[in-house]
């Protein structure tokens, strides 16, 4: 069986041409192959959210995810471009302000679903916002914070005039 | 501990159209061969080690399995790839056949819709996917493709037993395709689950109703059931109780007996048989009564 095979994985608008193994999730390949470990993994199952980051401005669980099926896509994680990324930027100091972050496990999935929906729905209601974040458990702040900083983050961007 | 398991090892094959997928399958058997739509349940089978494919097709690339499209007879067309995201936005489907919308907006988070497909959910054949009733009481036709052609078959027959379809080794299913709504014709699927749509359904009711306007009795009555059984199925002697009548209150509880004497939900860890019974016997009179009420308000409201 031929084992490794090359592919090229275009994350944060950077190109990696890598060579990789087709069992692996992208979340394997992000965190081992590429070093990024800002993306978590936790329950493996599709079950948590910690492994979310966006292929094509969408919400996934990299975790069930085939590294080799996210050549072509635009890959997004927590790590951001290296220009940076005003939206992602204000979304984490929002939830620092809020009290959001806790042990922080949780907190690269559930800002990267947050970069999701603000770029969608500019203005979330709560609904919308406990709506988008059903797939992401937090063990740690019950949730409150969390919607709060959206809230926060959501109202910070719009007065900026968005991304 | 399977969560930290890695996949098994296999050959990864990327089709970009249905003839190659089915040139690909051909003569292969299932245990050596695995088709990866979504993949949000195949990965897990495999990290499971429930499957051990020598290798995977990834349909992700055929996109001419995504579609959502009406049909010259006012029917609906999508195609086996399409996401529940792609179908929750689709407009004809809010529009026309919203049961669908209602059904795919209780599957899952975002994270999970983003990905996993229609034909993916059907074609699983898992006793509990939520697709497949709804689709079921739409009268809803599949297709399946291979080498040898295309052959049509209702839903209903697509599940002979558990886990289980009547596709032979060489067939993808390609598209599922329905008849155009009847006027007064009205569907509500509602489920119960532990973790809001994150956890898989413990039982689920598809119920559409066809409201016959001047008598206002049934015109007709379709139950299909997710976990109802060991395989998803439709609840025809139940459906034959109402037929003719009106909506009463004797008639929605015999009505919700005779499913539960169709069903033999088992018992699992998430809930016994008999538990599962009491919900069916609740949710096939909520699920009645609440497609009744949309048929007949949006009769009421039609000018
Ligand atoms: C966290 C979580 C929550 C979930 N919640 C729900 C829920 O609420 N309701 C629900 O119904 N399901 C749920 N599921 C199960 C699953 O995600 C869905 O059933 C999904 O629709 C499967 O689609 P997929 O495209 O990911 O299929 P895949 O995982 O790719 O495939 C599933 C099976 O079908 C076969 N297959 C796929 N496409 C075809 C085809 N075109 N022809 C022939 N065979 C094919 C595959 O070989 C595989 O055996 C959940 C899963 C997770 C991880
Ligand atoms: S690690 Fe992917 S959802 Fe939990
Ligand atoms: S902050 Fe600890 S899990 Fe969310």
């Amino acid at each position: 069986m031929n084992d490794l095979i090359p592919v090229s994985l275009r994350v944060n608008g950077v190109r990696y041409d890598i060579a990789i193994r087709p069992w692996r999730t992208l979340l394997e390949v992000l965190r081992e192959t590429l070093g990024m470990t800002g993306t978590k993994r936790s329950c493996g199952e599709g079950q948590c959210g910690t492994c979310t980051v966006l292929i094509d401005g969408k919400a996934v669980n990299s975790c069930l995810y085939l590294a080799v099926e996210a050549q072509g896509k635009e890959i997004s994680t927590i790590e951001g471009p290296p220009e940076g990324d005003p939206a992602l930027e204000q979304i984490q100091r929002s939830f620092v302000a809020k009290g959001a972050v806790q042990c922080g496990f949780c907190t690269p999935g559930m800002v990267v679903a947050t970069r999701s929906l603000l770029s969608e729905i500019a203005e979330p209601s709560e609904d919308e916002i406990r709506e988008a974040l059903v797939g992401h458990l937090c063990r740690c702040t019950g949730y409150v914070q969390i919607v709060e900083a959206i809230q926060d983050a959501a109202s910070q961007l719009a007065h900026k005039g968005g991304d | 501990m399977t969560y930290l398991k890695r996949l098994p090892r296999f050959e990864y094959l990327g089709p970009q159209s249905l003839a190659e997928v089915c040139g690909m399958i051909a003569g292969t058997s299932r245990d050596e061969v695995m088709l990866l739509a979504g993949g949000t349940d195949a990965i897990l089978q495999m990290r499971r080690r429930e499957r051990v494919p020598r290798r995977v097709i990834g349909l992700k690339g055929v996109a001419e399995l995504d579609f959502v499209r009406e049909q010259a007879d006012g029917g609906l067309a999508i195609g086996a790839m399409t996401t529940l995201r792609t179908l929750l936005a689709s407009p004809v489907v809010g529009r026309r056949y919203d049961l669908l919308r209602e059904t795919a907006a209780q599957i899952g988070g975002n994270e999970l819709r983003n990905v996993a497909t229609v034909g993916g959910n059907i074609a699983g054949a898992l006793p509990c996917a939520d697709m497949s009733p709804a689709l079921m009481t739409l009268g809803a036709r599949i297709r399946l493709s291979s080498g040898r052609g295309d052959r049509w078959l209702p839903l209903e027959e697509f599940f002979p037993e558990f886990g289980r379809t009547v596709a032979a080794d060489d067939e993808v299913l390609a598209e599922i395709s329905l008849p155009p709504p009847a006027s007064g014709g009205a569907g509500t699927y509602l489920k119960f689950h532990d973790r809001h749509s994150m956890d898989m359904t413990v039982v689920g009711v598809s119920a559409y109703v066809v409201r016959d306007e001047r008598s206002r009795t049934f015109g007709d009555l379709r139950l299909a059931y997710a976990n109802g059984a060991p395989t998803v199925f439709r609840a025809k002697r139940a459906e034959a109780v109402l037929r003719g009548r009106a909506l009463t209150e004797e008639g929605l509880e015999e009505a919700a007996e005779t499913a539960c004497a169709e069903s033999s939900p088992r018992t699992s860890w998430r809930a016994n048989g008999e538990y599962r019974l009491e919900l069916i016997r609740a949710l096939t009179k909520s699920a009645i009564r609440q497609a009744w009420e949309k048929a007949s308000s949006r009769q009421e409201a039609r000018p």
